[in-house]
């Protein structure tokens, strides 16, 4: 039965390979990094992520800068993503109402931003279509984006240009 | 012992009025708790469970989500409170000085009082040896701190028949679990009397944020109205008001300005004193007994 059970469930390690071939498949290239389903990791993750050609992981929501993870092999750059201004947590488990999204998102916004003085700072906002995308939210994510938009001094960055910044400043993946 | 064995009912308008020094008002007793949470356990609290709402070990997220408070959001409170003149009570893990001696320093510089908090983040209930516990727990904050703990927290305020008892013998003066009064009360142990001073679940980052998930500015609009109104009552005699926070809530860059809010307004009242629990303890004992 056991034998039987392993064949059915996909190792951890295939799950994370076959993620990758399915994202080659439509964008041409592998993706650089990984999120795990609602952050969760094993105690192996990283290390099979590494193994796997992946550069960097965002399950670690433990800093406001990107910071360097220990594996079995070479180390991986954890990102600061965030389950604090994040709709599924803020709307389906703490339900508050649309407007708070833009709020925290502002109010995070400004602390993050007074804290970058003299040493750049990260900050996430994540959203999910089927909660932030419904008509009654939309506009409170996008009323945040304007308002962060108005500072000349923000960079937009997807995951792997703040990998490649984060290497090219520390040096760390070379 | 049942609590009511240990306190006889007692209606605070039946009580001699306690009084501050100096004609002041009310006493704002601030808390900051630090707190080890194991990652070979289900974490203390959740702010985002796994997909399908199953426990799984281990709890990575939840724990980073923790760890963010020591590595980030505690800094926000030292500033904070520097910028203030404040030392809070520090409501410590004592495993804390340990795991994360960075931080436990820094509030023994700062001059902040260190209350026993228990050994690690877990119910007491659950807790195998108590009366071992907090004699290890003492004797790390004792060594790290410079001076035995009088005070003392349950981990979520949790307490067993007996934890009283192991307390007074361990030689704890106060303890905070009993949020049923605005005073500090005297109760019996078979060691001995224990002083409870007035810590709350109410103006507290968990209950209000991760409960009962208010939005991050009801914060200050609920320790702004407590205040005021024990601000009010403190004419007529001594109001303790407590406030309760933990790094990895509070500390975070979207609500620490609610924090800040509150110290600011009540910055602009006279007869306002800021203690540590010692200090609310050594003035009781002297009043009460001046009565």
């Amino acid at each position: 039965m056991s034998t039987g059970q392993k064949f059915m469930l996909p190792t951890e390690r295939l799950d994370i390979r076959r993620t990758a071939v399915a994202i080659r498949n439509v964008i041409g290239r592998d993706p650089h990094g990984w999120l795990g389903p609602g952050l969760t990791e094993t105690w192996e993750t990283p290390d099979l992520l590494v193994e796997e050609g992946y550069d960097y992981v965002c399950d670690w929501v433990l800093d406001d800068e990107p910071v360097l993870l220990k594996t079995r092999t070479r180390p991986i750059v954890n990102l600061p993503y965030t389950q604090e201004c994040n709709d599924v947590a803020m709307m389906l488990i703490q339900h508050h109402k649309a407007s708070e999204h833009y709020d925290r998102a502002i109010d995070q916004f400004e602390q993050v931003h007074a804290n970058s003085v003299g040493s750049a700072r990260i900050m996430a906002l994540v959203v999910h279509p089927y909660i932030m995308g419904a008509p009654h939210r939309l506009k409170y994510l996008r009323n945040a984006l304007a308002h962060i938009r108005e500072h000349p001094d923000v960079l937009f960055w997807t995951g792997e240009e703040i990998l490649e910044w984060y290497l090219g400043t520390t040096g760390a993946g070379s | 012992m049942i609590p009511r064995k240990r306190s006889t009912f007692s209606a605070i308008v039946d009580r001699p009025p306690l009084n501050l020094p100096g004609g002041a008002r009310i006493v704002v007793w601030t808390i900051v708790n630090l707190e080890f949470w194991s990652i070979s356990r289900p974490m203390a609290r959740q702010v985002l469970p796994a997909p399908t709402g199953q426990v799984l070990l281990p709890d990575l997220p939840n724990w980073a989500w923790h760890e963010y408070g020591m590595r980030v959001g505690v800094w926000r409170f030292f500033d904070l409170f520097r910028r203030l003149g404040i030392r809070p009570t520090l409501s410590i893990n004592a495993r804390v000085c340990e795991e994360y001696e960075r931080v436990a320093h820094a509030a023994r510089e700062a001059g902040w009082e260190f209350m026993g908090h228990a050994w690690e983040q877990m119910p007491i209930h659950q807790v195998d040896d108590q009366a071992a516990m907090i004699a290890k727990s003492l004797d790390v904050l004792g060594r790290f701190a410079g001076v035995r703990p009088k005070g003392w927290l349950g981990p979520g305020l949790t307490e067993t028949y007996e934890t009283p008892e192991l307390l007074a013998g361990a030689g704890i003066k106060y303890i905070g679990d009993w949020v049923y009064d605005d005073e500090p009360t005297e109760i019996r142990t078979r060691q001995g009397p224990l002083v409870t001073l007035p810590y709350s679940v109410e103006l507290n980052d968990i209950p209000m944020m991760l409960v009962q998930h208010h939005e991050s500015g009801y914060f200050t609009q609920r320790c702004i109205d407590s205040f005021e109104r024990l601000y009010q009552e403190g004419a007529e005699r001594a109001k303790i008001m407590a406030i309760a926070i933990h790094p990895y809530i509070s500390g975070q860059p979207h609500r620490i300005k609610y924090l800040e809010a509150v110290y600011d307004h009540i910055d602009r009242y006279a007869g306002v004193l800021h203690w540590n629990g010692v200090e609310i303890l050594d003035w009781y004992l002297a009043a009460r007994t001046a009565q």
